[in-house]
């Protein structure tokens, strides 16, 4: 499924106010069937993270080891590329978390 | 409320090569209709459940698809819910009758997946999902993994007793001819499955299926008209209620919160307790999700269903018995179809017609059906006129 | 006006792979290997990272280090040989989610190795003009190289990130003087649409490498009086172990003066970071009053030289930063299948 540029675009700013913040995973999962845009990335993983009371956020974790795989991990926000636009597509960025 | 069932037909769910949705419902539907005693011409409007002939086959306008193939006249409209798209057509159908507008209905629900690779119809289903988390390649293994690790941290569920739902509902399909796996599976078995998405193996997932389900429902009245001496089947609560889209926007990862609204709702309408439930269809898309539906709907104490089901208590010859179909995991779960066949399940079961699978006296039945990881619910409380 | 450096920072991804499973791969003998490329590993990006990734990486650390809010700059000069996009500029992108505004001039720049280098030479052209206040110049790469090429051994991820201005207290460290010295010498390139760089093998030494460097170096010296004995510190950039070890002995600087810049014992040639991180791991524990004298290298090709000057303001900013050390921990090995997977190679 093609990205539109225009919803990249307009997601950008939504991406960049998170950049950077703390938090700790609530919980985890390693997946290791994908559905078809994902295929490449397998085995990976994704986390449910704790920013503040308020605020949570489901995202990807990266550079991890298996140590970080655990409930109450402090992790970062960083940018990576998401989904896989593609030969010609616009390529969208967004919010990963790396372990800290 | 005052709506009968009047029948109702499942089809076989599996990998059904060579049957056409078309062919599907088709059969469904004479089937239902010769059940009925009606006639065709007795049907005044069409409500067809699916979620995804739009995105996997570029056919959205479902109403008058079927309207036309089933050689009917009618209004006819398409509900989608995503995995509860069946419930919610059930339940659409209840709001026309009550309205006073329709007097008969015909429901379908009804999903082709295996037209296409797997992985495919994984990324569909996705579209259930929040932004969040399809960014994130958060597919519905995934979703109810996080939900899992949770409760299992939360309350010490383990992986055995996450097994033993696909025991149980494997042991109740060996008995449904209509059950894509009728194979009987050890907790040892779903363990050693291959992981999905850890700590969700293969058979703590249901399947990818074809199928589809009729129901024809009518006013109380009208059914009188039709079977002056058998009081049927009636629906005495249909309720829906949303929560957020995405896990992230949830408090408690261990509840499905519109679960808990809808089946509070649906039990004060009834004028009845969870305790009054002697049989139940419960969404198990995954093992962790009926598990959690016995919490949400009252059936035991928070965190203590998955010892529960480990000893049988829900199991033919338990109270309640739930999931006689198999469920989701072992009937297959042909997502639009789902919340329809479940009705039927129920509706059969009350009707003292169910075989093999019979649960003996059973007067009051619930069907529970959701959408996505929770974001919609859907339940149906059944009784004996 | 004297323009320079206000902050700096580098980021370097967390995976390494040892040459000696690249060679395993190839059937090479990887002690051949070590003593004619003088190198035993080398950093690798994540199939998620690009150079927008990483230049972002590195950007955020260079003002944190700075002290400064991102609306106050007003250039932003991305240099690199792998930008994602041939039409489609890194530096807005990178800009944006720095969250730099509006009121600012980007572009991309390309010279091979060296073309962050010749962003930081104009945008002090920039800044000295009176034209703009404070600048950022990013070298960063994806570096991809052929399977069983030589390269593979030593093309590198990585990025470094400077923020250049002319405010005295702020500047940690003045760019006195610089030279450039510049030809068309088709050492090695890229075709545009192909996806892997070619090069003329032992033509990318003396006539390239050796002669670009040493120009650009004598041309600074004769430019400002200076001889290798008027420097602390030495950076020259690292295609492999060999030749900046040589390059350094002919001009005349010691093992000391080159030691803290040897990157490319650890993470291998990142292309447009290398005499970057070089520079940044000199300066990481650099003094006030030292001299640095570094000259970078771009196949094409040319070479950038600079006198650099350590000021005060580098110490109260200490705190503040990620050093090129701290890279070195938490590194993790990966295997010449995941390092393939990990560049769409296969």
């Amino acid at each position: 499924m093609t990205i539109s540029p225009v919803k990249i675009w307009r997601n950008q700013k939504k991406v960049r106010a998170f950049l950077g913040k703390t938090g700790r995973i609530i919980t985890w999962t390693k997946v290791h069937v994908p559905p078809c845009s994902f295929t490449s990335q397998a085995p990976y993983v994704i986390i449910v993270v704790e920013i503040d009371k308020n605020l949570r956020f489901t995202a990807q974790l990266v550079d991890w080891e298996e140590t970080n795989l655990k409930t109450g991990q402090t992790v970062k926000a960083i940018l990576r590329k998401t989904r896989d636009p593609g030969l010609e597509g616009v390529i969208p960025y967004g919010i990963k978390f790396k372990p800290i | 409320m005052q709506i009968t069932v009047l029948a109702g037909l499942n089809s076989k769910f599996g990998e059904l090569w060579d049957i056409s949705p078309r062919d599907l419902v088709k059969e469904v539907f004479h089937g239902t209709l010769k059940n009925s005693n009606m006639n065709k011409n007795d049907i005044d409007v069409v409500f067809v459940g699916n979620m995804l002939a739009g995105t996997l086959g570029g056919q959205n306008h479902l109403g008058a698809f079927f309207a036309e193939e089933l050689g009917l006249e009618r209004p006819a409209i398409r509900v989608e819910g995503a995995c509860c798209s069946g419930g919610l057509a059930v339940h659409s159908a209840v709001l026309g009758i009550s309205s006073g507008i329709y007097q008969t209905a015909l429901v379908i629900g009804v999903e082709k997946m295996t037209d296409h690779k797997p992985e495919k119809v994984a990324e569909a289903l996705m579209g259930a999902g929040s932004d969040l988390e399809r960014d994130a390649g958060a597919s519905f293994p995934a979703l109810y993994a996080l939900i899992a690790r949770a409760h299992m941290e939360k309350y010490g569920t383990s992986e055995e007793e996450m097994a033993a739902v696909a025991v149980k509902n494997h042991y109740h399909a060996s008995l449904n001819s209509h059950a894509q796996f009728r194979n009987p599976i050890s907790i040892e078995k779903v363990l050693k499955s291959p992981m999905i998405a850890s700590p969700l193996k293969l058979l703590d997932c249901s399947p990818i299926s074809d199928g589809a389900s009729a129901l024809i429902l009518s006013s109380k009245s009208k059914a009188l008209s039709l079977k002056k001496d058998d009081p049927g089947v009636n629906i005495v609560s249909s309720v829906v209620a949303t929560d957020t889209l995405g896990l992230s926007e949830r408090k408690d990862l261990t509840t499905l919160n519109a679960v808990v609204t809808a089946s509070c709702k649906a039990y004060k309408m009834a004028n009845i307790d969870p305790g009054d439930i002697d049989v139940a269809e419960v969404h198990d898309c995954f093992t962790i999700a009926e598990i959690i539906a016995m919490e949400d709907l009252g059936f035991f104490p928070r965190g203590q269903a998955g010892k529960a089901i480990l000893e049988g208590k829900t199991r033919l010859g338990g109270r309640p018995v739930v999931n006689t179909s198999g469920g989701l995991k072992a009937a297959g779960h042909p997502v639009g179809a789902t919340g329809v066949k479940q009705i039927v399940e129920i509706y059969q079961q009350l009707m003292g017609v169910s075989g093999k699978k019979q649960v003996k006296n059973a007067k009051i039945g619930l069907t529970h059906n959701v959408g996505g990881s929770g974001a919609t619910a859907v339940i149906h409380i059944l009784k004996r006129g | 006006m004297q323009a320079g450096i206000l902050g700096y920072g580098i980021y370097i991804p967390k995976y390494r792979i040892n040459i000696s499973d690249i060679a395993l791969a190839w059937n090479k003998n990887s002690q051949d290997l070590a003593s004619s490329l003088r190198i035993k590993e080398k950093s690798v990006a994540s199939a998620d990272e690009d150079t927008v990734t990483l230049a972002y990486e590195a950007s955020s650390l260079a003002l944190k280090h700075a002290g400064m809010k991102p609306s106050l700059i007003e250039s932003c000069l991305i240099g690199s040989e792998s930008h994602p996009y041939a039409v489609n500029p890194t530096s807005t992108i990178v800009a944006e989610f720095l969250d730099v505004g509006r009121n600012y001039v980007a572009v991309d720049l390309e010279f091979a190795c060296k073309a962050a280098t010749t962003g930081l030479i104009l945008t002090l052209g920039l800044i000295e003009s009176g034209r703009i206040k404070n600048g950022l110049v990013v070298g960063a790469d994806v570096a991809q190289a052929k399977p069983h090429d030589i390269l593979e051994y030593t093309a590198a991820s990585a990025s470094a990130a400077y923020i250049l201005g002319s405010d005295e207290k702020e500047v940690i460290a003045k760019i006195l003087a610089t030279s450039s010295f510049t030809s068309d010498t088709p050492d090695f390139w890229r075709r545009d649409g192909v996806k892997f760089p070619t090069h003329g093998g032992r033509f990318t030494g003396e006539p390239s490498y050796f002669t670009h460097v040493e120009g650009a170096a004598r041309m600074l010296f004769q430019k400002t009086k200076l001889s290798p004995d008027d420097f602390d510190y030495c950076v020259f950039h690292m295609p492999n172990g060999k030749f900046p070890r040589e390059v350094a002995k002919r001009l005349g600087f010691t093992d000391k003066q080159q030691q803290h810049s040897l990157v490319v014992d650890h993470i291998g040639n990142p292309y447009s970071a290398s005499s970057l991180i070089g520079l940044a791991a000199t300066l990481d524990t650099a003094r006030p009053g030292e001299r640095i004298f570094m000259v970078s290298y771009g196949s094409g090709a040319g070479s950038d030289g600079f006198v650099i000057q350590v000021e005060k303001a580098i110490l109260k900013k200490r705190d503040r930063q990620t050093f090129f050390k701290d890279y070195l921990k938490n590194t993790k090995y990966i295997t010449y299948t995941d390092y393939l997977k990990s560049g769409g190679k296969i």
